[in-house]
């Protein structure tokens, strides 16, 4: 899955490791996320929509 | 093993410490216990099967820990990490009993598939990590 995560982040100018302190998850785990090696749940996935504001489509879409 | 940042993992690491511990104490009982005769008969099999006792009580921990961690993306790592060590242990120990069957290797005593578990669990949990930098 693509992600917008390190745009949305930047524009807020937080550290990974302040969206893991939000998210109460390890900045790995960020990290993991961002890059996009890693899928979050889908709990995970509403929580940070919520914490951006957003919808979870308007964060992640589907790899082409 | 790991940063302990959050309170599961720090709970984690506390409880395998005192299983650890136990560990130690019950297999040095039971290797002065019964190997220098000081305890025989039925207290010797008691003595003998205690040290299992803390083994089994990793493995709950182990699954409370997994229950309790919220980080999914370290439980992953995780687990990863654990089924590593089982299919490294279980190759190990296969390789090396058939070798023993054939002359080829000195006789591993099944005490040492316990910790050797764990040794592969520590060595495949920095590398699963690394698949994910």
């Amino acid at each position: 899955m693509k992600n917008r995560l390190r745009v949305l982040r930047a524009e807020r100018e937080w550290s990974q490791g302040d969206l893991a302190k939000r998210l109460e998850v390890s900045r790995q785990s960020v990290n993991a996320i961002e890059t996009g090696k890693f899928d979050p749940s889908l709990p995970l996935a509403f929580k940070l929509a919520r914490l951006f504001g957003m919808r979870i489509e308007e964060i992640f879409s589907e790899e082409e | 093993m790991w940063c302990t940042s959050n309170p599961a993992q720090r709970l984690y690491v506390a409880r395998m410490m005192w299983a650890a511990l136990f560990c130690i104490v019950f297999s040095s009982a039971a290797v002065l216990g019964i190997r220098h005769g000081h305890v025989t008969g039925f207290a010797s099999y008691v003595l003998a099967v205690l040290p299992a006792v803390p083994v089994a009580w990793t493995l709950v921990i182990t699954g409370a820990y997994l229950s309790a961690e919220k980080d999914e993306f370290q439980r992953n790592l995780y687990i990863q990490a654990i089924l590593c060590g089982v299919a490294a242990t279980l190759a190990v120990v296969t390789a090396w009993g058939y070798m023993e069957d054939f002359g080829r290797a000195p006789r591993l005593g099944l005490t040492w598939v316990y910790p050797m578990f764990w040794i592969f669990v520590a060595v495949a949990k920095p590398l699963v990590g690394r698949r994910y930098r």
